[in-house]
């Protein structure tokens, strides 16, 4: 009952504060750029300069030959400026590329290097054998450049022959992936609302520090856990709230929202209460700014592992915000596994609670700091 | 005017030192250099990662080696949990007469395009010796993501600054310093750029040692300067109005988010929009801030373009300015 009413009274507090409102601008905001500035699929075409140091045949022939794949079927001719020079080429569209034939090998050397592509020159050796020629920027990974000079060993159509071929056995079927304009609300609610409330936990504490509340506390017949208990429940309101405007007509009635729900309050609960035990260390926000920075900094390093599906270091799997992203997008995924948010849930509760019991033993012992 | 612009400036360094806070500004953004160093080459080698079977065919192993990053198992059913797990590892088993493809079902088509492309080139027997193409380099040895992370981390310095000023001004409003620089022979002006300094000297110092750090050696050191200053500039502006219309702590972090939001966006808009698209992004001055830096740091910029550049980023703060000028005005009476 105590609870309650502390819940009320701080929610009061809040509805006539800035913060409160600043979250739900903040929301829709996030919810406009979704919906108008975020492409449902981005552009995935790499653009690609070749040139044909060939005889007019051969020139024909690889040109037909990469004119099939062309969309319309028809290429376009085009003038490209790069260092100061205009070059002229003929520009061939397919699904993933842009490929410029250009009509001088200093051609694509210029263009590689200004617009930082890769550039390709195809050839003939001594004994008349095609020889390909790449130039690279020089920060490309070996084992790309390994891929790079081996690629041309056998021809282009039996490779595409043999990997056609190839037997692939997924272990799971049915998997729809998400659009890009999903895949990028986990990292937002992630960390708008639920990683937000360790750092708006911490001002909410540090005000009522300087404003002697949690040493009047103690005289009072509330405890200092239903204060703390009282403020977290602003936040995860606030939290769940601001989630919700964002993803509710992002996805509409299509994903679970009571694992979001839950999801979204267990997040917010551990963030709020590591917040919080920060907060009981430091007498004010410019002595705790930097370890919380520090922390925002490192929670967010999931996310660049999130968005390069081929990097994955163990140690990335540790950070909290690894698990809460995941969680997210299995709740967003069609057919997600549910019982990674269940169990992600689970994880972050319980952690929140023992981050809580110790904040509440520091705020009882000293009262202030 | 100058030495009250000075005293103001060394009195906040002095506040600030005691409060940790201006050396935390300084310190985390070279932390966050080493950071990027540690990290960059680690995603720049990124290919593919592939799960074998341990001494099931260690020359395979050893081929896949020069082309992706492979991982040895003890048995299928732990290549199979390796597979299921939720990072893109794709598993290659043996079956009767070659070698069949595992996923989970989920993984990118870019991955398992270069996962079987891979096993067609190991079954055709093509042998990195036998290459038959040549590479040429141009020597450029930053990769485009260390770049990236590097001009983020240029914009964070300079919105770090501004909330140093924020904050700086939220300290003197609880002493009540504020309304009493009325009163002296201190003016406005002379208030406000005494605050500005301190931002400014953290923003540029912290610039330069985290592009040193990141080894940004080679690029032109007065041009980034020139970078880093006008865009300190806005975020000082923002500074500014944040902490002087925060009454507490509690406004001025719920408005951190707000300051974000148009340096997030424009540095997503300058990366991943394509080019009409960009117009939209035109308004901030973050992204000619990023735009500006991406030209340096790829070396790839002139004078003319930089002062343009910088000449936008100025002009927008003029106008916020402008626009905001009352409300700075009233917040310090």
């Amino acid at each position: 009952m105590k609870l309650l009413s502390s819940f009320k009274k701080e929610l009061i507090l809040a509805s006539r504060g800035f913060y409160f409102y600043v979250e739900l601008i903040f929301a829709l905001v996030i919810l406009a750029v979704l919906l108008f500035a975020i492409p449902q699929n981005f552009s995935g075409t790499s653009t690609e300069y070749l040139y044909f140091n060939l005889p007019q045949e051969g020139k024909e022939v690889f040109t037909n030959h990469l004119l099939e794949e062309d969309l319309d079927a028809k290429s376009e001719m085009v003038e490209i400026e790069a260092d100061g020079k205009t070059f002229k080429a003929e520009l061939i569209v397919t699904d993933e590329e842009e490929i410029y034939i250009v009509d001088s090998e200093e051609a694509v050397r210029t263009l590689a290097y200004s617009e930082k592509v890769i550039g390709a020159v195809l050839g003939l050796d001594e004994n008349n054998q095609l020889h390909y020629k790449y130039y690279l920027q020089g920060y490309e990974s070996t084992r790309l450049k390994n891929l790079i000079s081996i690629l041309n060993n056998e021809s282009t159509d039996v490779l595409k022959e043999r990997i056609d071929n190839q037997e692939v056995r997924p272990l799971s079927t049915g998997y729809e992936p998400l659009n890009d304009r999903e895949n990028t609300i986990p990292p937002l609610i992630g960390f708008s609302g639920s990683l937000m409330g360790m750092f708006i936990m911490a001002s909410y504490i540090f005000l009522d520090k300087k404003e002697g509340v949690i040493k009047a506390y103690a005289v009072t017949a509330s405890s200092v856990w239903r204060y703390l208990m009282s403020k977290i429940f602003v936040v995860l309101l606030t939290s769940v709230v601001s989630g919700l405007i964002i993803i509710m007509p992002v996805m509409g009635f299509r994903i679970n929202y009571g694992l979001l729900l839950l999801l979204l309050l267990t997040t917010g609960f551990f963030a709020s209460s590591l917040g919080l035990l920060i907060a009981s260390f430091y007498n004010n926000l410019m002595k705790a700014f930097g370890v919380i920075y520090l922390l925002v900094i490192l929670l967010m390093v999931p996310c660049i592992a999130y968005f390069i599906p081929g990097w994955g270091p163990v140690w990335i799997k540790i950070i909290p915000s690894y698990p809460m992203l995941q969680g997210f997008k299995e709740i967003i995924l069609p057919n997600g596994n549910i019982a990674y948010p269940l169990i992600a849930s689970a994880g972050f509760l319980a952690v929140g609670i023992v981050l809580f019991a110790i904040t509440n033993i520091r705020f009882k012992k000293t009262l202030s700091v | 005017m100058l030495k009250r612009i000075w005293t103001i400036f060394i009195r906040d360094l002095t506040v600030n030192m005691r409060e940790f806070i201006t050396l935390y500004m300084m310190i985390i953004p070279l932390v966050l250099a080493v950071g990027i160093n540690l990290l960059s080459p680690g995603i720049n080698d990124t290919t593919v990662n592939l799960a074998l079977i341990e001494n099931e065919n260690p020359e395979q192993a050893a081929y896949f080696d020069d082309f992706a990053h492979v991982e040895l198992f003890r048995d299928e059913q732990r290549v199979e949990d390796r597979v299921m797990s939720r990072d893109d590892v794709v598993g290659i088993l043996p079956k009767d007469n070659g070698y069949y493809i595992m996923t989970q079902g989920n993984e990118p088509e870019s991955v398992l395009e270069y996962s079987k492309l891979l096993n067609v080139l190991y079954e055709s027997d093509v042998q990195l010796e036998d290459a038959r193409s040549e590479i040429i380099e141009f020597g450029r040895t930053v990769p485009p993501l260390k770049k990236m992370l590097v001009n983020i981390l240029l914009l964070l310095i300079s919105m770090l600054a501004g909330m140093l000023i924020a904050m700086n001004i939220l300290e003197e409003k609880s002493d009540r310093t504020v309304s009493a620089i009325n009163v002296t022979p201190t003016s406005r002006r002379a208030f406000i750029l005494g605050k500005s300094f301190t931002g400014m000297a953290v923003a540029l110092f912290s610039s330069i040692a985290c592009l040193l750090i990141t080894g940004f050696y080679d690029i032109n050191l007065g041009q980034a300067a020139l970078v880093v200053f006008s865009s300190t500039i806005l975020s000082l502006l923002i500074g500014f109005i944040q902490g002087l219309n925060s009454d507490d702590v509690m406004e001025a972090a719920g408005s951190v988010k707000l300051m974000f939001l148009p340096m997030v966006g424009s540095i997503a808009g300058y990366e991943f929009v394509t080019g009409n698209w960009q117009i939209f992004f035109y308004w901030s001055p973050f992204y000619w801030a990023y735009r500006a830096n991406d030209m340096i740091l790829s070396k790839s910029g002139n004078w003319p373009q930089l002062i343009l550049f910088i000449g936008i980023i100025l002009a927008i703060c003029g106008a916020v300015y402008a626009l905001l000028a009352p409300r700075i005005v009233k917040g310090l009476q």
